[in-house]
């Protein structure tokens, strides 16, 4: 059974909504690093990751009838109903971590921190064509994506007018896909 | 608004996000639709992402994903039984009562068949167990079993001539057995009752013939396992005597060591 099977994103969804485990198995190998890395930015401890990385994947497959991939990738939905289930998570437990979302200075250099922290567990060759990206896009990706702030809260972050924010993630996210050679 | 200005608003990077407001969101998804430029333009933008975040991904430790499995498989438990009892429940009302009974004693039926299933097959992995040690031990012995009777063949042949070796002053508690097969010259030594030979050191077993000792082979007495069966040696047509002294490893042409038991015919 150590068959390495490779599915598209268009079978696996086929197979996971008809709950085929073997594709759930496959899913959770590929997708789990990079949630739990989003999750892990947003918790900044690892056994609070790992469970909430847990209530995701059970999301995932317990609700997967609700997605819908015309809206858009599943690895987006994924990202974005593990977000969620970290900020809902982090508020119910009152958590501390609430006042760094609030806006003050440190929490620039703490998101930087645990970026750089979470390069020890860095899977991909992608890393080294990142690093061309500015340190200000990167941050204004890092904070719309994986930080669970709103756009709101970004702009007070960065010290930018809210209706730049959207410009400046544009840009950001050019430069990324041109590094990545996602254009 | 045209397509280019869609593009280039960054609200579709807001979209992928999840940061746009629940307006902004429909009116995306309507974009998303109406034009395939905007729609191939949001992949791009959401596959940047994914290998984005791909990239710095934080391995979870192998225990997560146990967890998650045994999870989702006690749940689907939980739902077979659940979807097999909600005909009974769900339409108490229109369900004669008969068949309400009967749909609960079938579930009952297949639940108490499932339990002994287990059961039976525990009891059959068991047993299985069991025969597998009995055969084994049945092997073991069979193998002793031939051993004595080789033994006894030997012992109980009509031509066998036994003779007594007795222990002499190097060990005096020793004592060895000699069958002599009268009718080939076959020699057989039982030396089941010589003490253990120290390292290096082996019995050599001499015929005396004619007043001189003969090599008659050497004595294997490994105490490993079936140490001291009864063994052939070299054959002889007559002997006056027959004495075991203690040689080197291999043996020596003539007896240099202690001699150990000795006896005559």
């Amino acid at each position: 059974m150590d068959t390495i099977q490779k599915y598209n994103e268009e079978e696996l969804v086929l197979m996971l909504q008809r709950q085929d485990q073997q594709a759930f198995a496959y899913l959770y190998d590929n997708y789990a690093p990079a949630l739990n890395g989003v999750i892990f930015r947003l918790v900044e401890d690892r056994s609070l990751s790992e469970d909430i990385l847990q209530e995701a994947f059970l999301k995932i497959w317990n609700n997967f009838s609700s997605y819908d991939r015309t809206k858009g990738r599943l690895f987006t939905w994924m990202m974005n109903l593990t977000k969620n289930l970290t900020i809902d998570t982090l508020r119910s437990k009152g958590y501390k971590k609430q006042t760094k979302i609030s806006g003050d200075e440190n929490s620039v250099n703490n998101l930087q921190d645990t970026n750089s922290g979470a390069e020890k567990f860095d899977a991909m060759g992608i890393r080294k064509q990142l690093a061309n990206l500015k340190a200000d896009q990167r941050l204004v990706i890092d904070l719309a994506y994986f930080s669970g702030l709103t756009q709101d809260e970004i702009a007070k972050e960065i010290g930018i007018p809210l209706g730049t924010v959207k410009t400046r993630m544009r840009t950001a996210l050019l430069e990324l896909r041109r590094l990545l050679q996602y254009s | 608004m045209n397509t280019n200005d869609i593009i280039s608003s960054g609200l579709l990077e807001l979209h992928a996000a999840g940061l746009t407001s629940s307006t902004e969101a429909s009116q995306v998804e309507q974009w998303l639709n109406e034009f395939p430029e905007v729609a191939a333009e949001y992949a791009a933008i959401t596959a940047g992402l994914e290998a984005y975040a791909q990239s710095t991904g934080v391995q979870p430790s192998p225990s997560v994903k146990e967890r998650i499995f045994q999870k989702i498989n006690e749940d689907q438990i939980g739902r077979v039984v659940a979807m097999k009892e909600s005909p009974v429940t769900i339409k108490t009302g229109g369900v004669p009562s008969f068949w309400r009974t009967a749909a609960a004693a079938a579930i009952l039926l297949l639940l108490g068949s499932i339990a002994l299933n287990i059961v039976n097959y525990n009891k059959y992995t068991q047993a299985n167990k069991d025969l597998e040690t009995s055969e084994q031990s049945l092997a073991s012995l069979e193998e002793k079993n031939k051993l004595m009777e080789a033994d006894m063949s030997v012992v109980q042949s009509k031509y066998s001539v036994p003779v007594a070796l007795k222990g002499l002053e190097a060990a005096p508690d020793a004592a060895a057995k000699i069958f002599w097969m009268k009718n080939t010259g076959e020699v057989f030594i039982d030396p089941s009752n010589l003490p253990e030979t120290p390292q290096g050191k082996q019995y050599q077993l001499w015929a005396i013939v004619d007043g001189k000792p003969v090599d008659a082979g050497m004595i294997l007495t490994s105490k490993q396992g079936d140490k001291f069966r009864i063994q052939k040696m070299k054959s002889f047509g007559k002997a006056e005597a027959f004495a075991v002294t203690l040689e080197t490893e291999k043996g020596n042409p003539t007896p240099e060591g202690p001699m150990f038991v000795m006896g005559k015919m």
